[in-house]
């Protein structure tokens, strides 16, 4: 819509306004440089490849640390157990712990 | 990097696994588990050392005698304490309460199948050693 009293110095402004982009030759050429690089992006199958003893050895660290503290975890905690019950045993047949009602 | 963060991520999720996996594989039997969690020392001692039923009712009957014997202690403890006996009265109470016990154990462990008495004797006769003075609620063996 037009307006009946336009601002007549931004009309002009507007009007006299182009758009001078900065040419840059090597633009075409970085467009395809990128896309062969995205092309040759290694998948995770190649990248572990690449990587084969680095990661092999990761992997056995992993799980021997792993079976490591689930089985001092497991026996930590049994053996807690086990030495209450040991104990309330023991002193359940120790006078010397007993309160006659 | 994403590559490496994946490669992290399966990392932490084998070790993960792995211990999961040995902390299931390393826990005591189901049976020993339950006789632990329920307090019950008789249902322990019998999956612990794998009474069999003849072993385990006597030993069950052994520990039944010895309540009436450790009753008998307890009493003399107590009352030599009440009237402030001398001390060394009440530590020689004591020292046949502990010789007394001791032998108890012995004969219990002489009840278990080869290698599982001495196993016994090595859980129990150092917590003969706990004692210490304090006192303590009167606990019992459940039977």
């Amino acid at each position: 819509m037009n307006s009946p009293h336009p601002s007549e110095p931004l009309s002009r402004t507007l009007a006299d306004w182009r758009v001078v982009p900065h040419r840059n030759p090597q633009f075409r050429a970085e467009v395809a440089q990128r896309i062969a690089a995205a092309r040759r992006a290694p998948t995770w199958t190649g990248y572990i490849r690449a990587r084969g003893p680095l990661v092999a050895g990761a992997l056995t660290i992993a799980m021997v640390l792993g079976a490591w503290g689930g089985r001092e975890r497991a026996r930590a905690r049994d053996a807690a157990a086990r030495d209450a019950l040991v104990a309330e045993y023991v002193h359940g047949l120790d006078a010397r712990w007993m309160r006659l009602p | 990097m994403k590559n490496l963060l994946l490669t992290f991520g399966i990392l932490a999720a084998v070790c993960g696994l792995s211990y999961g996996a040995f902390y299931v594989m390393s826990r005591e039997p189901a049976a020993v588990q339950k006789a632990v969690r329920e307090g019950d020392a008789m249902a322990w001692l019998r999956t612990e050392f794998q009474l069999d039923l003849p072993h385990y009712a006597a030993i069950k009957k052994l520990h039944a005698d010895y309540s009436d014997v450790c009753a008998g202690h307890c009493a003399a403890i107590q009352a030599a304490q009440k009237r402030t006996a001398p001390p060394a009265e009440i530590a020689a109470l004591e020292k046949t309460c502990v010789a007394a016990m001791t032998e108890h154990f012995k004969r219990v462990a002489a009840l278990m199948p080869p290698g599982q008495g001495e196993r016994y004797l090595a859980i129990v006769l150092p917590r003969i050693a706990d004692f210490d003075h304090r006192g303590a609620p009167n606990v019992r063996v459940k039977s």
